[in-house]
């Protein structure tokens, strides 16, 4: 597959304003998407629009990143919002799972 | 199976009678992944854990088990296919597109791990046994395809499918 230019895009650091305990608020989650050859690329890169609401650069950035590096962190958030995030990633059969902070 | 008209959120396609055949096959093997395959964390354990996972599984069944019957729905569905002089006409809402995407690809992901989860273009030597998956899964990722390029959806420039 021929390299081409990425663009730097980190993942987003989301904040609530509801009145939960700090810790659960905290964006210490880490969501992962891990690579599944069989997963079309046109594929996963529409999975990332549908569930995170990204423009196509930016799917498409972390659909390579999964492709050539094996996974990508598409969000750091709170444990709430990364268990729905791996819900829906899951509800698309894509391999995603969400990882404490270090 | 081609995109005729793509309008307000409704699609047509053209799909010849043997594409249709197939859709069938591959729609019937849904759903193929099994339950075990959806994990929350490689990391996590304990209690709380352990209940997350418990209401992960529980939402991905309600959702394979809408999906499953929406599905029959579909099959069953008397003028789903609009029989032309050469082909027949598949009528889609993008909603149905969408959970279609999900339907294929479990399919196509079920097959892949029932096949030994072989790395792309390592398909393994076609059996009587495997031959079946092979279909499924390449099958499913030709609609995957096809549902995917009426979306609008392509890689993007010097990024090709393995």
């Amino acid at each position: 597959m021929a390299e081409t230019a990425t663009p730097q895009v980190v993942p987003d650091v989301e904040r609530e304003e509801q009145s939960r305990p700090k810790s659960d608020l905290e964006p210490g989650w880490l969501v992962i998407c891990w690579n599944d050859p069989v997963n079309l690329m046109t594929y996963v890169t529409h999975v990332f629009q549908v569930v995170f609401g990204w423009d196509r650069q930016k799917a498409e950035f972390h659909m390579i990143q999964v492709h050539k590096q094996g996974k990508s962190v598409l969000a750091r958030t709170t444990m709430e919002k990364a268990e729905h995030y791996v819900h829906q990633l899951q509800k698309y059969t894509l391999h995603a799972t969400m990882e404490r902070e270090q | 199976m081609k995109l005729l008209r793509k309008h307000k959120g409704q699609f047509l396609f053209g799909i010849e009678k043997r594409e249709k055949d197939l859709l069938f096959q591959v729609l019937q093997l849904y759903p193929l992944v099994p339950p075990s395959r959806h994990q929350l964390s490689k990391t996590e354990e304990g209690p709380a854990h352990d209940e997350n996972q418990r209401l992960l599984e529980e939402s991905l069944a309600e959702q394979r088990r809408r999906n499953r019957r929406q599905v029959v729905a579909m099959l069953e569905e008397p003028g789903r296919f609009r029989e032309t002089e050469h082909d027949f006409r598949l009528s889609l809402s993008a909603v149905q597109v969408e959970w279609l995407l999900q339907v294929f690809n479990d399919v196509r992901v079920g097959a892949w791990l029932a096949l030994g989860e072989p790395e792309e273009l390592q398909l393994p030597e076609i059996t009587k046994t495997n031959a079946p998956y092979i279909l499924a899964m390449e099958g499913a990722g030709y609609f995957e395809s096809v549902l995917l390029d009426a979306l609008g959806i392509r890689n993007p420039p010097g990024i090709e499918e393995e």
